[in-house]
């Protein structure tokens, strides 16, 4: 079906165009359609079409998403690559527009927009003029991720809309923006980079669930373990470390002990030990020149002073944000803080395997989920069409990631390969986080749901991404050669 | 590095992670709404339907004449809902003094209330109208009454055999629950009538559907009205009842007086007994309940069904009933009484009297020693092979007429007394035992207890010369045109009615003119009855009474029962004979009789003896 516009250099307006992607996100915006209409329907109107309704304004916005599509893939599709900074520089300015007296404060959040009767998020439309300026900057001659200086003008770009998000008070939509390394994965960022990211986040976690000392203890016995893993080929090493060990921890045990008069316990004599074998290893990478091992007491050291610093992160951090991580990790019995999290579960486990049928899940309809047609809106899929639903969901927005993966994948331009990446990362990011918060697996965070969620700026802003994508793929001289098909 | 552009290997990683993680939202999908499903939906439910319960009045009981036994009276809960009330502290003060609750139990149902802040809790249960008036005078915000029902008793009598509310206990819901219809903190009727009607008078209960909205609104829906409960009419005479009462105050026993044509209960009187406006729920309740619990002579027993006693002289009638049944013994029949009965190694004393003497004198003035003879000739019928097979035939004619057996009356709690079967003394005696061993049963003494119930109704087949209905406290139950065909159908005995005019002529000689109870006499209206003086190992003699009048078409059968009352002419006589009087003639005309039966001292130092221990 793509062949006519590869073959012939005539632009047509569809010419190209990847039907599936089209097809793809056409569902999903008519499921979201239902969605929203079940979730605000309120039977005793008495006109149906009354513009106060929400699923009235999301017909409208729904149109709209469509004509703009249209207009994406009727405009010259090289003019992406040639205005990407301009884009992005708009795009941010309006984002900056809600600190003048235009901007609206919902939800405690400044990141709205008053115009007329709309109102806009616009940080929503400036993911698409990041994408396309990080995209842009990554498609330069000579770029690489490998690059700390590139890395770094990269990671400014970025750095921007999130820092404009933290002001806003509106952080959960900064964080979209971590899902760029996602991107920078692909894009061949260093396994040693990513390895020890995941390890800090999951140290982070696990910081609030597990006291110090536990934790200090885990990490103490993981980095000698690892440590001795390294040296495992070198027996005489070996037996040098355990030496040396028993040795300089006995000393250390002695001298603290002894000159100072100290009651001396289990977590001191573990310290001892440790401090003790990192000398030893220390020494021994110094000799052996082994790189690798100079890598993990970095990465221990770093892990050390971690543990307090997430505890002074955290107190940081807004109270009700505070809460919302507390309530996530089962810190906090209070009904009104797990009330949201709570009724949403409710919902989505009560729907059974085929849901309780269109416009008739109580939960929704008593309006016992909060934010039951934007941030909430899986639970109305969840009640209302069950398991069934939910998983007709998870393969279409499964399916639609993995198609912009693989129309970055078959780009011969890095431009058009990091864009479609982009693009891919944001969605994958929103559905886990926005999914996840719902079956009470992510901390809540007021994230939309792509395409499904009410909310013009949310279904515009995703359309735009989604449609820059179809027509940077559809643009002929930017096509692979060879195609396989999924 | 590779060109980033034909690195597969990456892109497998990444789509490999999509896949897991849409896959994982999937089987937690799944966990969620397949596995945990039913009881989310358990939740969603309880979410927004609340069923409320309605509860209908509960059913009034009248006595025989229209009068109030039960009756319902409307007070007040005053709630308070901790949302609404004033957040800068209320005058407690002032409460304290229109609710006469004391400062401490408010701050603490405060305390209790606040706990649900936006639902009403109750503050002070169970206000009187007037108080209430006050509060709406007060207009406190957040604090407002509402009605329920409690019970209230308008003549202060029959605390024992009209039973009383209470809230439904953990072991009853438990363990007695079996139809659902009781919840917690629900009342359920305890003791006498209250618990025995309990599902005429209950009703049903009424169901409304709520359907609740999270912002706190909701609509209602009825499901099920509630069905009032029905009102009984009790055979009880409220009067004759108060009157008993008043004349058994300060001793221990029972009166109980039956209609013998209907087998209706007009008096059950048992003694100590208790106001049972005592034991209407509320804040006095558990206090008082408590007190009557531990209270050395009982009060919340109700003697008259449940505390089997020896019958004594009273039983000589059913011997001599058997005796002349059997043929053992005529009329003429003439005995000598020699200060007593000797025979063999068996002595039976008995009191000074002409002898010999028959049939008529012998009921008359309470002979055992011929009553004696008479049992003794009923064991030792030559009809018979052996003693033993007399004394069956003659427990079967105990049987019948109510003595060993439970009545069936509706009143609860009702025991069967002691008439033990021949095996008892096979085994006692190792099947060596005859007239003799069992003697001291003729004169009602020994093997044989049974309740002032069954005395009466001994009253009553006498009265009714052969047959009985079972006794019964209600007679008529709304909406229903006849009472349980059990109370509707007599039951027949095996004497011929001509032996009861032979027995009831020694009755009325005994009152009328040289017996036992000759203070049972009143002028025309030809009073049978037959005194009791039952021996007991714990003080003086038991006395005991019963009677019925007039002697032809008689209209009350009536037995007496005080606990060492010393003779059977001493206590349970006049008191018999005044209810009967009262009864028959709605007047007194022996105000020196009541005085000397209140007046009357009798020694209960056996009771004080065992409160020490």
């Amino acid at each position: 079906m793509t062949g006519a516009g590869r073959n012939s250099n005539n632009i047509t307006l569809f010419g190209g165009v990847d039907w599936w992607t089209v097809i793809l996100y056409i569902t999903l915006t008519i499921i979201g359609f239902v969605a929203v209409f079940s979730a605000s329907y309120v039977e005793e109107s008495e006109n149906f079409w009354s513009f106060s309704h929400e699923y009235i304004k999301h017909l409208v916005w729904l149109g709209l998403s469509y004509a703009i599509a249209l207009f994406i893939l009727l405009i010259d599709r090289s003019s992406w690559h040639k205005y990407a900074y301009i884009i992005c520089a708009v795009t941010l300015l309006i984002v900056l527009m809600t600190f003048t007296p235009l901007g609206k404060t919902v939800n405690g959040a400044r990141a709205w927009l008053g115009l007329g009767g709309f109102t806009l998020q616009p940080m929503e439309i400036a993911k698409v003029g990041i994408s396309l300026a990080v995209a842009r900057l990554m498609s330069k001659y000579g770029f690489s991720v490998d690059h700390p200086a590139d890395m770094f003008k990269a990671l400014c770009i970025i750095a921007v809309p999130m820092g404009i998000a933290v002001l806003q008070n509106d952080t959960g939509s900064g964080l979209v923006f971590c899902s760029f390394l996602f991107m920078f994965y692909r894009e061949g960022l260093n396994h040693w980079i990513c390895v020890p990211i995941i390890f800090l986040v999951a140290l982070l976690i696990l910081s609030f669930l597990l006291t110090p000392g536990v934790l200090l203890i885990a990490l103490i016995v993981i980095f000698t373990f690892s440590a001795g893993m390294l040296m495992r080929n070198r027996w005489k090493a070996c037996i040098k470390y355990v030496v040396w060990l028993f040795f300089v921890s006995t000393i250390l045990f002695l001298v603290f002990a002894v000159a100072l008069n100290k009651d001396v316990n289990y977590y001191d004599c573990l310290l001892y030990t440790t401090v003790a074998s990192i000398v030893v290893v220390i020494v021994y990478a110094y000799r052996a020149n082994l790189r690798t091992l100079y890598f993990l007491i970095l990465l221990f050291f770093v892990s050390v002073i971690c543990l307090p610093t997430s505890d002074m992160v955290f107190h940081h951090l807004k109270a009700h944000q505070q809460n919302r991580i507390r309530t996530f990790l089962g810190q906090v019995d209070d009904k009104d803080l797990l009330y949201n999290v709570n009724q949403s579960k409710i919902a989505i486990g009560s729907g059974g395997f085929a849901g309780k049928g269109f416009l008739k899940g109580s939960q929704i309809r008593y309006g016992f989920v909060p934010e039951k047609h934007t941030d909430f809106i899986f639970c109305t899929i969840g009640e209302e069409f069950g398991f069934l639903g939910a998983l007709v969901l998870f393969s279409l927005m499964a399916l639609l990631i993995l198609r912009l993966m693989r129309m970055g994948d078959r780009q011969l331009e890095t431009f058009g390969r990091v864009y479609c990446y982009c693009v891919a990362s944001i969605l994958f990011f929103h559905c886990c986080i926005n999914i996840g918060m719902t079956m009470g697996v992510v901390p809540v965070m007021g994230i939309p749901l792509p395409f499904i969620s009410y909310g013009g700026s949310s279904l515009l802003g995703f359309t735009m991404l989604v449609f820059i994508a179809i027509a940077l793929d559809a643009s002929p001289t930017k096509r692979q050669s060879t195609l396989r098909r999924w | 590095m590779n060109n980033p552009r034909n690195d597969t290997f990456r892109h497998q990683v990444l789509r490999i992670i999509v896949c897991l993680v849409f896959i994982g939202f999937g089987l937690f999908a799944g966990y969620l709404q397949l596995i945990e499903g039913n009881s989310y939906i358990d939740k969603a439910e309880n979410n927004f339907i609340r069923y409320i319960i309605t509860y209908p009045p509960r059913g009034e009981v009248f006595d025989r004449n229209g009068e109030y036994l039960i009756q319902n009276k409307i007070c007040y809960d005053l709630m308070v809902v901790p949302r609404e009330a004033p957040r800068n502290g209320i005058d407690t003060v002032r409460l304290s003094k229109i609710t006469n609750e004391s400062m401490k139990r408010l701050k603490r149902s405060f305390a209790d209330a606040r706990r649900n802040w936006r639902t009403a809790s109750p503050v002070v249960k169970y206000l009187s109208a007037e108080a209430k008036l006050k509060m709406d005078e007060w207009n406190l915000p957040g604090f407002y009454t509402v009605p329920r029902t409690v019970r209230q008793y308008p003549r202060n009598i029959g605390g024992n055999l009209l039973g009383s509310l209470s809230e439904v206990s953990q072991n009853f819901l438990s363990k007695h629950n079996h139809d659902g219809y009781y919840n917690i903190r629900d009342y359920i009727g305890e003791q006498g009538i209250e618990s025995a009607y309990e599902k005429e008078l209950r009703g049903e209960k009424g169901r409304i559907r709520r359907n609740i909205y999270a912002n706190h609104t909701s609509t209602d829906e009825v499901e099920r009205e509630p069905v009032p409960g029905k009102n009984l009419v009790s055979s009880i005479d409220a009067r004759l009842q108060a009157f008993a009462e008043e004349l058994m105050n300060g001793k221990i026993g029972s009166v109980v007086a039956i209609e013998p044509e209907t087998g209706e209960i007009l008096v059950m009187a048992s003694s100590p007994t208790f106001d049972p406006n005592e034991l209407v729920i509320g804040r006095e309740r558990g206090n008082n309940y408590m007190r009557l619990l531990y209270e050395p002579r009982r009060p919340l027993f109700n003697r008259a069904v449940t505390s089997p006693q020896p019958p004594g002289s009273t039983f000589k009638l059913l011997n001599g009933l058997i005796g002349l049944q059997e043929g053992v013994l005529k009329p003429h029949y003439r005995y000598s009484c020699n200060k007593g009965y000797k025979a063999g190694n068996v002595k039976m004393g008995c009191h000074e009297h002409r002898s010999p003497l028959d049939l008529d004198y012998a009921i008359a003035t309470s002979c055992n020693a011929y009553f004696c003879n008479v049992y003794r000739n009923i064991l030792e019928n030559k009809k018979y092979e052996s003693p033993k097979q007399g004394y069956e035939a003659w427990r079967n004619y105990v049987e019948e007429f109510g003595f060993g057996t439970k009545l069936g009356t509706d009143i609860p709690g009702e025991r069967r007394g002691t008439l033990m079967h021949r095996d008892y003394y096979d085994k006692l005696y190792r099947r060596s035992w005859n007239a003799l061993t069992v003697l001291s049963v003729s004169i009602g003494q020994g093997e044989i207890l049974s309740t002032t119930l069954q005395l009466a109704n001994f009253a009553a087949i006498i009265a009714n010369r052969g047959y009985y209905y079972t006794p019964h406290i209600i007679k008529q139950i709304e909406g229903q045109d006849s009472i349980d065909i059990k109370y509707r159908t007599p039951h027949y005995t095996s004497v011929e009615k001509r032996h009861f005019e032979t027995i009831i002529k020694g009755m009325w000689r005994g009152v009328n003119v040289d017996g036992t109870c000759q203070t049972a006499k009143l002028k025309g209206l030809d009073v049978c009855g037959k005194t009791g003086t039952a021996q007991n190992p714990l003080g003086d003699d038991h006395s005991t009474f019963i009677s019925f009048a007039p002697r032809n078409n008689p209209k009350i059968a009536i037995a007496v029962y005080v606990e060492h009352g010393i003779w059977g002419s001493t206590a349970a006589v006049p008191i018999a004979s005044l209810i009967e009087e009262l009864y028959l003639t709605d007047t007194i005309t022996r105000p020196w009789l009541v005085d000397y039966v209140k007046n009357l001292e009798l020694d209960y130092s056996i009771y004080d003896r065992r409160r020490k221990k």
